[in-house]
């Protein structure tokens, strides 16, 4: 990649003189640093990605998540004792796409929080206990989340849609069995932060100079290849005609019935996609919305209903209304839930919601851009979703600029309810 | 992790963390005035921010609450959306909506805040309809009852169908007895049931009105006319309402020595000792955020490090902090699993805190790290503007001041060691512990028999 200073478009806002540009230049061969200035307080956001998260076969193979996460975990407590010392907030993470070290600190302890960033990327006198422990935590965590309704709920949704083997099922799947083996955790380790195509992100109070030396020696060498199995790999999802039109699970002692009308999600790169996005604010993103409208405000029958869709950056995924209701109050809600979809693939939806909707998606990117963090957040999203600096920003003008007809026509191609099926939390042993 | 689901019930996660974040300098453009009718108002220009929050703040909560009017603060959240008898109840999200704003209501023990985030253009609108729902909402028997339906919904999702959240209010209950704190906002659907449009009008009537309010609005704006546009908006209102008086001090509130709990929770046991404390605003507040920094919210969190690393006597340990207005409060939790005896978890808790009690995790280094962390995020909280205006109402209503937003980074700096361990002295040491052990429901039997085993295996 040329070195080159890329600007996002500066955001609109109405505060005179500030906007927001990402800056990204080679670190080296196999690494980028990108830049997101702002100096109103002295503080330093530093997060470090490497390109595998917990989508990728061979993070699974090879237990990753484990290894990544055991690492500030030194057999004596320093590194954590550290942090503390330099009033570092800091989390390592593996994500779906990539795994991250992220902190926060001030710019006057930078020099030495990098000094320790370094050595908990080389930290191998891993915990042993530690690790124990999180064996122990994971299995009852999985053991406390089959008693919560909305986890089930999720749990038949994802399972329905996708394949056993997808990566997007196992967060509902009990987890594997942990690899303790420190020596082989730390190779595992090391081989994620030798990955080429790692990218180091600071934000906030730095110059493009200040984070062009910083970010130099920060990582060690990079290999020449990534080991293979590293591209998330997505599963087909299970075909519509296996899959019935209503599931009912049960959890005890539920004095509600939660519902998920499911059917599978548009990718992200489908043309659809911005007229989608209008359509769903009209039938579920917003407190007067479709769903809003006829499962709260007309008779009270639930808190909360609404849209959600995962899964799907790569691949179809999973498109969800949702909602949930006393248990005497299920089978109207349920009616209900259907009938707002049925008249919305029907009828879609007006001008004057579309205008709406369009006009709150366009204003509503400068709430997101409030903090150098958030923008930051903005590149790696695309970054790693291998989409053109400011899709997201152009996204949602091209929704914005979808017309009626179109949008109507999405309509009456996706919320066919004959598409979609019913899956239900209720009461029971 | 298991222990993040039994803290958030035994943390109290119903609005109580204290964002104790100072404004980082002084701003000599702060305004802050009174009207003639008792509204207070706060308003801190910065073009550095690309949009304005707005925070009304009603100093009424579920603590202020009667047996007759229990729930009310929550319900009123909802019914402060109801529309009025100038407005229906879309214009407010449509008028932000329209600008890709934002808009809420938060209700805790101590407030009721209603937010909202939207570039400047559209500011008066908001304003307006604030003033507008101050005084006109539209309370009539329809919206009582459809609120009143909604509410228990939220109530059943919040309270009744996860164990975590059965736990959380059961505890707070035994805890707390007849404290205003022992009954989450949201109410009991008793409650719900039980309201009623004149008890509902004649709370509106008292506690939603200007001399019970603060406006905060932080962003993009020109004070001057800011507040100009304030006054003639809100000036004409009259002078009415009251603030309820301040519910008792949780510091010295008789609770129970010992309470016992079981759910349907995984096969762990945890014991849990904890210390009431007083609330933001007492002399010793600083010295106690300084505590609860180190032993709670660092990432070596002295009791675990000395219960479960070092002595191995516990699975896992977690020391938790929670703030409300008139009274804080500090945990100690051991979990383990359910073969140890309960008596000896609380032993074990007991040598430890005992241990702690040498403060051998309170050097002037240490201090020095907490205030820098405390600090940095003060330092964080000036990227947001909703952030800033959170920050400022509750100076006011915790502190008494706006100001105390300001200062507060004087304080922390202030606090020496000898403040912090005489604060662990008076209580933690010497304190009145509260106990409380949770027990599992069930059981595998494999665990009942063999699971004194573990620690065995595991050492």
């Amino acid at each position: 990649m040329a070195a080159a200073v890329m600007a996002l478009a500066p955001t609109p806002n109405h505060a005179a003189g500030l906007s927001y540009e990402v800056q990204t230049w080679d670190v080296d061969r196999a690494t980028t640093g990108a830049l997101v200035e702002d100096h109103r307080t002295p503080l330093i956001q530093l997060q470090i990605e490497f390109p595998v998260g917990t989508w990728s076969p061979w993070a699974r193979e090879n237990h990753a998540q484990e290894a990544w996460d055991i690492q500030i975990y030194d057999s004596k407590g320093a590194l954590r004792a550290r942090l503390d010392n330099l009033a570092v907030g800091l989390s390592a993470y593996v994500g779906q796409r990539s795994s991250v070290v992220s902190l926060t600190c001030r710019k006057d302890d930078f020099k030495d929080v990098l000094a320790l960033v370094r050595e908990i990327l080389a930290n191998r006198d891993f915990d042993r206990a530690e690790l124990s422990r999180q064996k122990k935590g994971r299995q009852l965590d999985w053991e406390a989340s089959l008693k919560t309704p909305d986890f089930v709920l999720q749990q038949a949704v994802h399972r329905l849609m996708f394949a056993r083997d997808d990566p997007r099922r196992r967060p509902y799947e009990k987890p594997e069995a942990m690899l303790t083996d420190v020596r082989k955790l730390a190779e595992v380790r090391d081989v994620i932060v030798r990955l080429p195509g790692r990218v180091i992100g600071f934000a906030g109070d730095l110059t493009r100079a200040e984070a062009g030396s910083w970010a130099r020696d920060l990582l060690p060498p990079a290999a020449d290849q990534p080991p293979p199995g590293l591209f998330p790999r997505m599963l087909p999802l299970s075909s519509r005609e296996s899959r019935p039109p209503e599931q009912t699970f049960s959890l005890p002692r539920l004095t509600q019935v939660y519902f998920a009308y499911a059917r599978e999600s548009l990718v992200l790169a489908d043309p659809d996609k911005p007229a989608q996005m209008i359509a769903d604010h009209v039938l579920g993103g917003h407190f007067y919305s479709r769903l809003s409208e006829a499962l709260r405000h007309k008779e009270g029958d639930t808190y909360a209903t609404g849209i959600s869709e995962s899964g799907s950056e790569l691949a179809p995924g999973v498109y969800q209304a949702g909602s949930y209701t006393k248990t005497a109050n299920a089978a109207a809600t349920d009616q209900k839930l259907r009938q707002v979809v049925k008249e919305f693939f029907e009828r879609g939806i007006t001008e004057k919601e579309r205008a709406t909707a369009a006009g709150y998606l366009v204003g509503r990117r400068v709430f997101g851009r409030q903090a150098p963090g958030q923008v930051l957040a903005i590149f790696f999203w695309e970054h790693w979703q291998g989409v053109p600096r400011g899709f997201l920003d152009q996204l949602a003008e091209r929704a914005a600029a979808v017309s009626l007809a179109d949008v109507n026509a999405f309509i009456r191609r996706f919320h066919d309810p004959a598409q979609f099926t019913m899956i239900k939390v209720a009461p029971g042993k | 992790m298991i222990t993040g689901r039994i803290l958030s019930a035994i943390g109290l996660l119903l609005g109580i963390l204290s964002a104790t974040l100072a404004i980082a300098q002084t701003t000599p453009n702060l305004i802050d005035e009174v009207l003639p009718n008792g509204l207070e108002v706060t308003i801190l220009p910065d073009e550095s921010h690309p949009v304005v929050a707005t925070q009304v703040w009603y100093h009424v909560g579920a603590a202020n609450e009667t047996p007759k009017t229990r729930g009310f603060a929550h319900l009123f959240e909802h019914l402060m959306f109801g529309g009025t008898a100038t407005h229906d109840k879309r214009d407010y999200w449509e008028h932000l909506r329209s600008y890709g704003g934002s808009c809420n209501g938060f209700t805790s023990w101590d407030q009721t805040v209603y937010v909202s985030e939207i570039p400047p253009a559209g500011l008066f609108g908001v304003l307006n309809l604030e003033e507008d729902r101050m005084v006109n909402l539209k309370l009539d028997q329809q919206n009582l009852d459809n609120e009143k339906r909604i509410v228990t919904e939220e109530l059943r999702v919040g309270t009744e169908n996860s164990p975590f959240d059965r736990l959380e209010v059961a505890m707070l209950k035994k805890v707390l007895g007849d404290h205003p704190y022992a009954v989450t906002p949201v109410g009991t659907k008793e409650d719900i049931v039980a309201a009623n449009l004149d008890l509902a009008r004649d709370f509106y009537k008292r506690y939603y009105r200007p001399k019970n309010a603060h406006l905060v609005i932080v962003g993009p704006v020109d004070g001057a006319a800011t507040l100009d546009e304030v006054r003639r908006v809100f000036g004409p209102l009259p002078a009415e309402g009251e603030t309820p008086p301040d519910p008792p001090s949780l510091f010295g509130w008789k609770t129970p020595e010992k309470v016992e709990l079981s759910e349907d929770i995984p096969p762990i046991e945890a014991a849990v000792v904890g210390f009431l404390m007083p609330g933001p605003g007492d002399p010793d507040a600083y010295a106690i955020k300084l505590m609860n920094q180190l032993l709670a919210w660092s990432a070596v969190k002295p009791f675990e490090e000395e219960l479960v690393r070092r002595r191995k006597k516990a699975l896992f340990a977690e020391t938790e902090a929670m703030v409300w207005r008139r009274g804080e409060g500090l945990a100690f939790i051991s979990v383990s699993l359910p073969y140890r005896r309960e008596k000896t978890a609380f032993r074990f808790i007991d040598e430890t805190l005992a241990r702690l009690g040498r403060m051998e995790w309170l050097t002037d280094k240490s201090l020095a790290a907490a205030k820098r962390t405390l600090l940095r995020s003060e330092q964080e909280a000036r990227w947001y503007a909703a952030q800033r205006a959170n920050r400022l109402g509750e100076a006011r209503w915790n502190e008494g001041d706006t100001r105390a937003a300001f200062e507060s980074t004087a304080m922390i700096e202030a606090v020496t060691r000898a403040d912090v361990a005489a604060a662990f002295e008076k209580y933690v040491a010497r304190g009145r512990p509260i106990r409380v052990y949770i027990r599992p429901k069930h059981v595998p039997l494999i665990v009942n028999l063999f699971g004194w085993l573990y620690p065995l295996v595991k050492r």
